[in-house]
């Protein structure tokens, strides 16, 4: 239906979509997120609040990611150390080495990394979820008991990303250095005291206020794209996949982009 | 609330705990570090150009790490004020006239600012002083001195060349010396002979030690004068007579001195006398004309003897020399006997 009325020089083509179909579509989706976001801050401040959703949600996103978002962070770390020592070797100045982690690690790979894997982890997992209970008509059924949805399952799961992330990515960092001085240590016999006074010599307060905002920033991108995907998925059991990867795929592009506005906004204030 | 629930909101509870706690420890080591919860007090400096330094960037006291910039903003004539932000307990160590210089922690690491030098008598600085900026040399005066250098060692090389092309071909003492073997053996001669001399200067300087230590044993004059303040008393009156005297002689010089031009000068007698040749030649002619009238004055005395009426006169006169004579002659002899 949709191929016949896209062929060239269909008059009712051109008075069915404003722009084309693809464009309307994308406008369209674009409306739609506006308005999942809006409902969003619309509902989080009101009761009632699913204060043990929240924390079931919490332990999820953010204990249950520990492990693998720590031991990821940490082999990071060392593996950095590792790449970055050569380039340094070549001007004598692998002395640099702990204040060239430090500032990668701050400002950069701390919130990056928690956030890509946090992405691929939770964003999968709300978007499956929450997609296969659209699937299977439960959200329609809250719907019906009387029982707000979207405040509790989207609210709580937007708001446990959001804080969840942050305290992710100080472990993250913490674990990410830690690996960083294991390799200095083992190389340049730093010890661990100077190590980490030349891990807070390169950096600022700007430099831990911009990772805190950043990864609350990608936390809440993780929680609402998760959501908002779920949420929304088609009918049947496909759906439920493509929720799943588009969450992950969505949230990893928008990530991305969000790092490098933010970046941009960082710089802008540091050079101020 | 079940007791899974229960275990899950404390799990949590600990979870996010343990990231604010590592957050507020991050947070106060670089406020620590950056000396943010500490006293300061604040110093400026006037810089010319400051090679890139940023807010943030260290201050340095004799290699310890006292203070960061705190502003830098353009100042007047396209100069740089740089605020610093420093320890306030360093500031019995800062002197009101130390200089602050721009410096690199690193050669490829961050500028900062080295504060040193100052006098004790300056004086400690004080919040919100101004201290001395000394401007860093930039890249292009370094290369341009460089350049210099390179300069003037192309001259010295070049000039070391000519040297030594002239000492292979033998040029001057020194190519004398390397070629030609005459003027070495001559030159080994000079050295051997050089060594005996200096063995005699030796035992010379050896001599003179035996006759110091013997000016110097006490009782001798040299010990005298250097030691007894009797001697070393008569020797400063002695001086002071010299003195005296040596003035008195000036005097007497500066006197005859005097005298000796008034006798070159023409407008006194003796002057006349001694310097005027006109005056000289007249009284060269008044004594040959004296000459000659005493000679026509004798001749007129001898012609008057032989004159009648004076010859009288004459040998009266010669009669009582004669006895004059006699009588001395007799009284003589009456002397010699007693």
């Amino acid at each position: 239906m949709d191929s016949d009325n896209n062929k060239p020089g269909n008059a009712r083509t051109r008075r069915r979509y404003t722009t084309t179909r693809r464009l309307d579509k994308m406008f369209v989706e674009l409306a739609s997120v506006y308005r999942f976001i809006a409902r969003f801050f619309k509902e989080v401040w009101f009761p009632p609040y699913e204060i043990k959703e929240f924390i079931k949600q919490c332990y999820e996103i953010g204990v249950r990611s520990l492990p693998l978002i720590s031991l990821t962070g940490f082999i990071i770390g060392i593996v950095f150390t590792n790449q970055s020592r050569p380039s340094l070797a070549d001007f004598g100045a692998t002395s640099l080495l702990p204040a060239l982690i430090s500032v990668a690690i701050v400002r950069a790979m701390g919130p990056l990394v928690t956030a890509l894997i946090a992405a691929g982890r939770v964003g999968s997992s709300i978007g499956a979820e929450l997609g296969s209970m659209r699937v299977t008509e439960q959200i329609d059924a809250m719907e019906v008991s009387a029982t707000n949805p979207f405040k509790f399952l989207v609210v709580s799961r937007v708001l446990a990303s959001t804080l969840m992330i942050p305290a992710l990515t100080m472990y993250t960092t913490l674990v990410s250095l830690l690996g960083g001085y294991l390799n200095v240590h083992q190389n340049e016999l730093t010890t661990l005291t100077t190590f980490f006074y030349q891990v807070f010599d390169a950096i600022t307060f700007l430099d831990i206020i911009a990772s805190s905002v950043k990864s609350v920033i990608f936390g809440f991108t993780i929680g609402m794209v998760g959501c908002y995907k779920g949420y929304n998925s088609s009918k049947g059991t496909e759906g439920v996949g493509k929720a799943a990867n588009s969450s992950v795929v969505t949230a990893m592009f928008l990530i991305f982009i969000e790092e490098l506005l933010i970046m941009q906004v960082i710089n802008a204030i540091r050079a101020f | 609330m079940s007791s899974a629930d229960n275990k899950r909101s404390v799990i949590v509870g600990i979870f996010v705990f343990l990231a604010i706690v590592i957050l507020v420890a991050g947070i106060f080591t670089l406020a620590g570090q950056q000396k943010r919860l500490i006293s300061t007090i604040t110093v400026t400096a006037i810089f010319d150009d400051v090679a890139g330094l940023k807010t943030g960037n260290n201050v340095w006291f004799s290699g310890v790490k006292i203070g960061t910039i705190k502003n830098i903003k353009l100042y007047g004539d396209s100069q740089v004020e740089v605020t610093m932000s420093i320890e306030e307990k360093v500031q019995q160590f800062i002197r009101k006239n130390a200089a602050a210089r721009i410096s690199s922690e690193s050669f490829i690491g961050n500028k900062n600012i080295v504060i040193d030098g100052g006098t004790q008598a300056a004086g400690q600085i004080e919040d919100g002083d101004r201290i001395t900026a000394v401007n860093p040399l930039n890249t292009d005066d370094l290369m341009e001195k460089l350049q210099q250098n390179n300069e003037n060692l192309v001259a010295i090389t070049s000039d070391f060349k000519q040297i030594t092309s002239r000492l292979v071909r033998g040029e001057g003492t020194i190519g004398a010396i390397l070629t030609d073997s005459v003027m070495a053996d001559n030159l080994r001669a000079m050295v051997a002979n050089l060594q005996q001399t200096s063995n005699r200067t030796v035992a010379a300087s050896n001599e003179l030690s035996r006759f110091t230590s013997k000016l110097n044993r006490p009782g001798g004059l040299a010990n005298s004068i250097a030691t007894d303040t009797t001697v070393y008393s008569n020797l400063k009156t002695s001086m002071a007579e010299l003195n005296e005297a040596t003035n008195a002689a000036a005097a007497m010089m500066e006197t005859l001195e005097s005298t000796s031009k008034q006798l070159n000068n023409q407008n006194n007698a003796v002057g006349v006398l001694l310097s005027d040749q006109q005056f000289a030649r007249q009284l060269q002619r008044t004594m040959q004309n004296l000459e000659t009238s005493s000679q026509k004055f004798d001749q007129n005395m001898e012609a008057l003897q032989s004159n009648i009426l004076f010859r009288g006169f004459f040998r009266r006169q010669a009669k009582e020399q004669e006895k004059q004579q006699e009588q001395l002659q007799q009284a003589q002899p009456d002397s010699t006997n007693r």
